[in-house]
């Protein structure tokens, strides 16, 4: 299956090549779960492209963020995309920081990506993978120490188990069948619910906990597509000075408030900063917290509709109660 | 005097208050050439407008350990440049919604609005805070000084 949609999917980029500028998609990394990002700018690259469930990346940071792909006047860039990731471009068509016709979307439905993560601990002491397939809701492992079976769904991201928009939101042509999404949407915001029947002790003991591992790598906020301020970000700048370089609590809270506050009625829980996390922190969870709050006050989810604009960046005179 | 007395009596809170400069600052210049009677835990910050208030100025301080964050601005429709505070009174009620996800109490946050000419009202806005604040005690904030990598060294 996932090599047909390959097929399709090279065969695709074949025929608008002439008409783009490059190509972001995956390839095949130093094994077959690791995939990573790959732009081809020439035909003989074409091969490499692949699609599976170990496509991880959110590629749309390569439209803004630099070192980002950006096409020449009246060219356009192609890129592959998620469902989640396309609300990624969305957003960034939203805040203007991209513009429709410069960009190609293939889109392609989604059914959940694999955490190397959950796999690797499954594989227990063997690390080297010899060889990996995913065949009727099952991964099956050949490794170093032998061969291991894992259903599927006990490998996904969590951002997977909870996505709604598995399919592709915009797109300029969709690659493979629509696929139907992990969770109803009445639930999405269910572990957020959870958390907050705890007590504030817990939840403040939990967040201590849990932040304390962070090393403050930034790694959360370079993988987010729409993190965009690079150089220029407060987290990292001495003027004005807003954290400090101290290993304390203070300056990661601050710094994971910034992030959290900053991305406010944008997130589009692609998930991407929680999967690079190198702590496991749940990093998107406070995230969805603050979107669970814009989608109650303001009936907002980001990177839907393109003509909305974010709605901590307007305002409306007749609101009441606010 | 008898004022004094009383706030010697009960710690002092720590209690930011952000003022705009066109209306709230004046409302409270206003109560104290009245001389209305005002508790004592607020320290004032000057701001150009809430347009300006960053909502991280005030999970800084309640991280940190503030124990209440109070802004005042020009009522709807009356904001020196419009709309600042259309565009603040969202950003406010976003972060009132998102502090007790990390566990601080959402009380600790109050937004409201004070004309320049609102003495009493201004009297009011702050006795009912301060008070509130008393109520909810200190803010146990996080623990700001835990050095993660080695607490003996700072
Ligand atoms: S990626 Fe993880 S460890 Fe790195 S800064 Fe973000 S939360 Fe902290
Ligand atoms: S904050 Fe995390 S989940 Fe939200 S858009 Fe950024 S990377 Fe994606
Ligand atoms: S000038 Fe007072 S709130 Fe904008």
């Amino acid at each position: 299956m996932w090599s047909e949609i390959t097929k399709k999917l090279q065969e695709t980029v074949q025929n608008i090549m002439p008409q783009v500028e490059a190509v972001i998609g995956w390839e095949r990394g130093f094994n077959e779960i690791r995939i990573k990002p790959v732009v081809i700018k020439k035909e003989g690259d074409i091969s490499k492209l692949v699609w599976n469930p170990f496509c991880v990346q959110n590629l749309s940071g390569y439209l803004v963020k630099s070192p980002a792909v950006i096409p020449r006047e009246g060219r356009r860039v192609a890129i592959c995309v998620k469902g989640c990731d396309s609300r990624s471009v969305t957003a960034l068509i939203q805040e203007g920081f991209l513009k429709r016709d410069q960009i190609f979307i293939i889109g392609i439905p989604c059914s959940g990506t694999v955490d190397w993560r959950k796999v690797m601990k499954r594989l227990e002491r063997s690390s080297v993978i010899h060889r990996a397939e995913i065949k009727d809701g099952r991964l099956m492992v050949e490794h170093a120490e032998g061969v291991e079976e894992i259903p599927l769904r006990e490998i996904l991201l969590r951002r997977c188990l909870r996505c709604v928009y598995p399919n592709p939101t915009v797109s300029d042509v969709v690659i493979g069948e629509t696929v139907s999404p992990h969770i109803e949407k009445e639930d999405l915001y269910k572990d957020v619910e959870a958390f907050e029947r705890k007590s504030l002790d817990e939840r403040r003991k939990f967040w201590a906990e849990t932040l304390s591992r962070c090393i403050r790598c930034y790694a959360c906020r370079n993988a987010c597509p729409l993190c965009i301020c690079q150089d220029w970000c407060i987290a990292e700048r001495r003027d004005p000075k807003w954290v400090t370089q101290k290993p304390t609590l203070k300056d990661i809270l601050l710094f994971h408030g910034i992030h959290a506050l900053h991305l406010a009625g944008r997130c589009t829980e692609c998930g991407e900063c929680e999967r690079v996390c190198p702590m496991e922190i749940p990093v998107m969870f406070i995230k969805e917290k603050l979107n669970e709050t814009t989608l109650r006050l303001f009936s907002y989810e980001a990177g839907i509709d393109s003509n909305l604009v974010p709605p901590l960046l307007t305002f409306n005179p007749h609101e009441t109660g606010i | 005097m008898e004022e004094r007395e009383k706030t010697k009596n009960n710690t002092e809170m720590r209690i930011l208050g952000f003022l705009c400069n066109w209306c709230s600052y004046g409302g409270a210049d206003t109560a104290g050439v009245s001389r209305l009677k005002q508790p004592t835990d607020l320290r004032i910050i000057r701001i150009p407008c809430t347009g300006r208030m960053d909502p991280l100025f005030a999970f800084k301080a309640l991280i940190s350990g503030a124990d209440g964050v109070l802004v005042s601005g020009c009522h709807p429709k009356d904001c020196h440049y419009s709309v600042g505070n259309l565009y603040a009174r969202r950003r406010f009620e976003v972060l009132k919604d998102f502090l007790p996800f990390l566990g601080i109490e959402s009380d600790r946050f109050h937004y409201t609005w004070v004309s320049a000419s609102e003495g009493q009202r201004w009297q009011e806005v702050v006795t009912e805070f301060s008070r509130r604040i008393h109520e909810l005690g200190r803010n146990p904030g996080f623990d700001m000084n835990t050095n993660l990598v080695n607490s003996e060294a700072r």
